[in-house]
C-alpha cells in the first residue's frame, strides 16, 4: 500500500531522515518507534505532504512524492498531529463535516454520527472544538477528522501520549476496533512498548532519521542496535 | 463570534433592508439625502466584499482600490468607446475586476501582513496604468464621457431613487450571497483556513484555490460597484477612482460595524458615512476624516466586535434582565 524509496529530509545542514525505505502492506499495523528526534513526525509530514523529501514516496502505487497535502488527503491518507490542530471556531461535527466534503468528497451525515458515537465524541457534537475540549478529547477528534475524509491509510502521532496505563489499553482497544470497522491500514508513532506489542503486528525503529531495525515488534525490541539507541550505549 | 448557524441571515436580513428602503420616504426623500444614501450603498457594498474576504479566507486586503477603480474604468471604457449597453458592461466590470485579481494568486501564499503589503503595493500599480495609459483612460483629467445608468422597465435607474433602489437589491443579494456561502461547507473550509491553514489542507482543502475564490469573487463585488458608482457619478479620474479612501473606508466600516458578520459592514458603512458626511464635516471642514478614526478607536474600545455586536449584547443584556 506504501513504499518509501530513500526516503530523505533536511532541515538545512541538519539530515532528519536519510534514506529511508520500507513498505506498509494493506491492513498492517505498524509501530513506527525511535527515541526523540529520531524523525518519525519528520517522516509523517514527507508522507502527509507538509514537506517534500528528496526520494520517492508510493501510495497504492502511485508515485505521491510531490502531490500536495490536500490531494494526498483525498487520495486517501489519513493523519493526526501530535499537538491536536482542531479546525478553530467550528463546532467538532462542523469539523467533521468539512473534512467530509473536501476530504472524501461526498455528504453522509449519518457516517459523521457513526464516527462521532465510535469516537465518544456525540455528546461534544455541538461544542466549538477551540477552547471546550479537554486534550484527549482533542485527540479524538483528530482521528476523527482523519476517519471523516475515508482513508485508507491513518498515520497516528502519539495519540495515546499522556494517557495513564488502564487508559491506554482501553484506547488500544479502540484503535483496533478502527482498524477492523474502518479496513484501514495504520502507521502509529508510540513510545510505549507495552503499546506496540499488543497492537502492531510490525514496528519500524528509526534513530537519527535511519531505519535501524523492522519486523515483528518482540524481535525489533530485542534486538541490540534498538536496545542501545534507547539507553545510549555505544556500539564497541 | 456568531455561529454560522444562527439563524440570523433570512428574516433579520430581510427586516433590515425593508427599512432601509424605507428610509428615503421616512428622511423625506430629498435629493440630498438620497445622494448621501446611495454613496454610503456603494460604500457598503465594497465593504462587504472586503469583509468577505477578510472574514472567510483571513486575508486583509488594504488594495480594494484597485478592485473599485478597474471596476468603473472598465465599464465606463466599455460603454463610452465600444456603445455595450450599460446594463452589460457594470457586470463586465465586476469581472475584469476578479480578472485583475489573478495578478494577486502568488500573494495567496503569504498571509498576516505580508498579504496587507503586497496588496497595498498591487493597488498603485493600476492607479499607475490609468493615469500613463492616457490614450485610452484620458490620463490624470479623466473620463467624462460615458452613459449614466438606463431605464429598465419604466424605473430610471440613473435618477437618484432609481439608483438608490437599485443599490439597495445589489447590497440584498451580496448579503445573501454572504450569508448562502458562509453557511456552506465552504465556508466553513474558508473560516478554519483563517486561523489553522494547515488543519484544513490535511483533509483535503485547497486552501490556496479557495482563497483565490473569494479573491476574485470579492474583487467582482468591488468592481461592480465601482463600475455603477462610476454611472452614478459620470466621471472618472485616477486620483478619484483608485483612491486610497476605496481602501480604507471599507476596513472601517467593517470594523465598525462587526466584520465577522454579514450585516455589520453594511450597517458600519450607512453609520461612519453618514457620520463623516453629516456631522464630522458640519465640525470640521477640512481633515474632518480625522473624526473617523476616532470613532473607530472608539468602537473597537467599547465593543470589539462593532456596533452588531454591540447591539447584540444590549439586546442580550436586556432580554436577561
Amino acid at each position: 500500500m506504501l513504499a518509501l524509496e530513500a526516503v530523505t529530509v533536511r532541515f538545512g545542514g541538519l539530515v532528519a531522515l536519510r534514506e529511508v525505505s520500507f513498505t506498509v502492506a494493506q491492513g498492517e499495523v505498524l509501530g513506527l518507534v525511535g527515541p526523540n528526534g529520531a524523525g518519525k513526525t519528520t517522516l509523517f509530514n514527507a508522507i502527509s505532504g507538509l514537506i517534500r523529501p528528496r526520494g520517492r514516496i508510493l501510495f497504492e502505487d502511485r508515485d505521491i512524492t510531490r502531490a500536495p497535502l490536500h490531494r494526498r488527503a483525498r487520495l486517501g491518507i489519513g493523519r493526526s498531529f501530535q499537538i491536536p490542530q482542531p479546525m478553530k471556531h467550528l463546532t467538532v461535527r462542523e469539523n467533521l463535516e468539512v473534512a467530509q466534503v473536501f476530504g472524501a468528497g461526498r455528504r453522509d451525515p449519518a457516517r459523521l454520527t457513526e464516527i462521532l458515537e465510535v469516537m465518544d465524541l456525540g455528546g461534544q457534537a455541538d461544542r466549538e472544538a477551540d477552547g471546550a475540549l479537554a486534550l484527549q478529547e482533542l485527540k479524538r477528534l483528530e482521528i476523527a477528522k482523519a476517519l471523516a475524509t475515508e482513508p485508507r491509510l491513518l498515520l497516528l502521532d502519539e495519540v495515546l501520549a499522556g494517557l495513564e496505563s488502564g487508559a491506554k489499553r482501553a484506547f488500544a482497544a479502540k484503535l483496533r476496533e478502527l482498524h477492523a470497522r474502518f479496513a484501514l491500514t495504520i502507521v502509529i508513532v508510540e513510545h510505549d512498548i507495552e503499546t506496540i506489542l499488543g497492537l502492531c503486528s510490525r514496528a519500524v525503529v528509526l534513530d537519527f532519521g535511519q531505519v535501524i531495525a523492522d519486523g515483528a515488534p518482540a524481535a525489533v525490541f530485542r534486538d541490540p542496535k534498538v536496545v542501545a539507541s534507547y539507553t545510549g550505549a555505544v556500539d564497541a | 463570534m456568531a455561529s454560522p448557524r444562527a439563524p440570523l441571515p433570512g428574516l433579520a436580513l430581510a427586516a433590515a433592508f425593508l427599512v432601509l428602503a424605507a428610509l428615503p420616504l421616512l428622511l423625506g426623500a430629498s435629493n440630498y439625502l438620497l445622494g448621501l444614501l446611495i454613496s454610503a450603498l456603494i460604500l457598503a457594498g465594497v465593504a462587504l466584499a472586503w469583509a468577505l474576504l477578510g472574514n472567510l479566507g483571513g486575508m486583509v486586503s488594504f488594495g480594494h482600490a484597485a478592485f473599485f477603480g478597474v471596476g468603473g474604468y472598465a465599464s465606463a471604457l466599455l460603454a463610452g468607446k465600444l456603445g455595450l449597453p450599460v446594463l452589460l458592461t457594470v457586470p463586465l466590470g465586476g469581472l475584469l475586476a476578479a480578472l485583475a485579481s489573478l495578478a494577486m494568486l502568488p500573494a495567496l501564499r503569504l498571509s498576516g501582513p505580508y498579504f496587507a503589503l503586497a496588496i497595498l503595493a498591487y493597488a498603485q500599480i493600476f492607479r499607475i496604468l490609468a493615469t500613463e495609459a492616457s490614450s485610452l483612460t484620458g490620463g490624470a483629467a479623466g473620463l467624462q464621457r460615458y452613459p449614466g445608468l438606463p431605464t429598465v422597465f419604466g424605473l430610471d435607474l440613473a435618477s437618484r431613487p432609481g439608483a438608490y433602489a437599485l443599490l439597495v437589491a445589489l447590497v440584498a443579494l451580496g448579503c445573501l450571497a454572504y450569508a448562502a456561502i458562509r453557511r456552506s461547507a465552504l465556508g466553513l473550509a474558508l473560516r478554519a483556513i483563517a486561523e489553522s491553514e494547515d488543519a484544513t489542507r490535511v483533509v483535503g482543502v485547497n486552501s490556496v484555490l479557495l482563497k483565490a475564490w473569494m479573491l476574485a469573487l470579492s474583487a467582482f463585488i468591488t468592481g461592480l460597484f465601482g463600475a455603477l458608482n462610476a454611472h452614478i457619478i459620470g466621471f472618472l479620474e485616477p486620483d478619484y477612482a483608485f483612491a486610497g479612501s476605496w481602501s480604507v473606508l471599507p476596513i472601517i466600516a467593517s470594523v465598525f460595524g462587526g466584520y465577522r458578520t454579514v450585516l455589520g459592514p453594511v450597517g458600519g458603512a450607512v453609520v461612519i458615512y453618514l457620520f463623516d458626511q453629516v456631522v464630522a464635516k458640519g465640525l470640521i471642514a477640512v481633515g474632518h476624516q480625522i473624526l473617523l478614526g476616532l470613532l473607530l478607536v472608539a468602537m473597537v474600545l467599547a465593543a470589539p466586535n462593532g456596533l452588531l455586536g454591540l447591539l447584540e449584547r444590549k439586546g442580550g443584556a436586556r432580554a436577561g434582565a
